[in-house]
């Protein structure tokens, strides 16, 4: 067990090591994200006030395609000089791959969003004050869900010819319930005033699970030099 | 010419229950009192919601066989499944935008089976939309059985997702006998039509595997034998 954790700590760091070197996917994912904001604020009409609700709509739309952009980040480092064939090789399980790489991913992810969401606060004037924890249960256990199954794809379509496109082209439509699920969570507590029940988070724990524990299953059969 | 025969026997044995169910359809099934003649899409729109169903559990399965034991054939059927269910939802998402109009005076409405079905024809639309993406053929496969398992896993968290969304949609729905009477019969050719098209989606499919080993196989023959290195030359 110990063998194990080490193993991932080793290749987080790893990976974390190689975005310090370069800064790219979190640089590039945090300026997408502000730039979506920026783009909904003027649809949405800049200046008004907008609800907990419609925040978790807006931030979804970031954390999406800023998600996708670190799944195929992290991916594509081990695409350069063959690294995948060298990790491969190495007497590690692959499911400590995943494991690391989901854990990678989630970071950026996290990094994305405690850049992004304050600012889309300040622009959009969003009022999480009523209910702040529930905002942050819902939101924390839908980017595992969705980035369960990003990680996964992400290691599949890693050496096919159409990477971005195919990569947002699967994990979208397979994240849609738990995009559904948080949105409409939070619709119920933010509009409703009903507050977020024990059966509300084990339904996304749930989600976040299965996803964890298929992707960790067929994990090994995705990842090819 | 005996498998020939049986084709075609299933094929006008499929068209004349076709007949014969719309025939029932507008001879014999009352007139629905509420929502009048557009009620009768029911009858169609529930069995073939069923199929649909039927057909992305058979992708669900054949993606499983294909990891399993690495057989393209579990690749083609999975496939010709995967066209059956998105044509079949296609109709379903067609035919319950009619009954919406007419029952909610609106074509679209975010109620939860509306928004299930939508997104579960995402789901397999883009299972088919990915495959040509990707050249390898046993990439593809892979690729291809992972997404239809972890989609056909992802089903009932949509349909626990798009619970929460308020419900205008009937949750039961009162039918005299002669109405049970005719959507059981409908279930027949809509079940014998989805399973002549998994059949012929897959036998395409097989053909055009088989075309195109041949084809490589052809170009690999035809290529023009490797002149002798020198050290070949010298000896």
């Amino acid at each position: 067990m110990n063998r194990t954790l080490r193993q991932i700590g080793l290749l987080i760091q790893k990976d974390l090591r190689i975005e310090a070197r370069g800064r790219q996917t979190i640089g590039l994912v945090i300026v997408l994200g502000i730039l979506i904001i920026v783009v909904l604020g003027m649809g949405l009409g800049a200046g008004r006030p907008v609800s907990g609700f419609g925040a978790t709509s807006i931030l979804w739309v970031t954390y999406l395609f800023g998600g996708v952009l670190c799944f195929e980040k992290t991916m594509a480092v081990e695409r350069f000089d063959d690294a995948l064939a060298g990790l491969l090789i190495a007497p590690i399980d692959r499911g400590v791959i995943y494991a690391s790489k989901l854990i990678t991913n989630l970071l950026l992810i996290i990094g994305l969003a405690l850049v992004v969401t304050p600012v889309a606060m300040t622009l959009f004037r969003f009022d999480l004050s009523e209910h702040p924890l529930a905002f942050f249960i819902v939101m924390s256990l839908g980017v595992t869900g969705f980035t369960a199954v990003g990680t996964l794809f992400s290691a599949a379509v890693s050496s096919t010819r159409l990477q971005g496109g195919l990569l947002a082209m699967l994990v979208f439509p397979l994240s849609l319930p738990v995009v559904i699920m948080s949105t409409q969570l939070m619709r119920k507590v933010f509009e409703e005033g009903v507050p977020l029940t024990s059966t509300d988070v084990a339904t996304l724990c749930a989600f976040d699970m299965i996803f964890l524990i298929v992707s960790w299953l067929v994990f090994e059969l995705v990842l090819e030099p | 010419m005996n498998r020939k025969c049986l084709v075609y026997g299933f094929w006008s044995v499929t068209l004349a229950l076709f007949v014969a169910s719309v025939a029932m359809l507008f001879l014999y099934t009352p007139i629905e009192k509420t929502m009048g003649p557009v009620q009768k899409i029911f009858y169609l729109h529930l069995p073939i919601a069923i199929n649909t169903f039927l057909a992305c559990f058979v992708v669900f399965i054949a993606s499983i066989g294909y990891l399993w034991q690495r057989k393209m054939w579990w690749d083609d059927l999975a496939f010709a499944a995967g066209k059956v269910a998105v044509l079949y939802c296609s109709v379903v998402l067609l035919t319950g935008m009619i009954w919406g109009k007419s029952a909610w005076g609106s074509w679209w409405t975010w109620s939860p089976r509306l928004t299930f079905s939508l997104v579960l024809w995402l789901l397999f639309v883009v299972y088919l939309m990915i495959r040509p993406s990707i050249d390898s053929p046993q990439r593809r496969a892979m690729i291809s059985a992972v997404y239809g398992i972890v989609a056909f896993i992802d089903v009932p968290f949509v349909y626990l997702s798009v619970k929460l969304l308020p419900d205008i949609h009937p949750a039961s729905i009162a039918l005299a006998p002669a109405m049970k009477l005719t959507v059981l019969v409908w279930f027949l050719p809509i079940t014998l039509l989805a399973l002549g098209l998994l059949r012929a989606g897959y036998l395409l499919n097989r053909q055009i595997r088989t075309e195109s080993q041949r084809n490589q196989n052809m170009v690999f023959e035809s290529a023009p034998p490797a002149s002798p290195t020198p050290m070949e030359e010298l000896a």
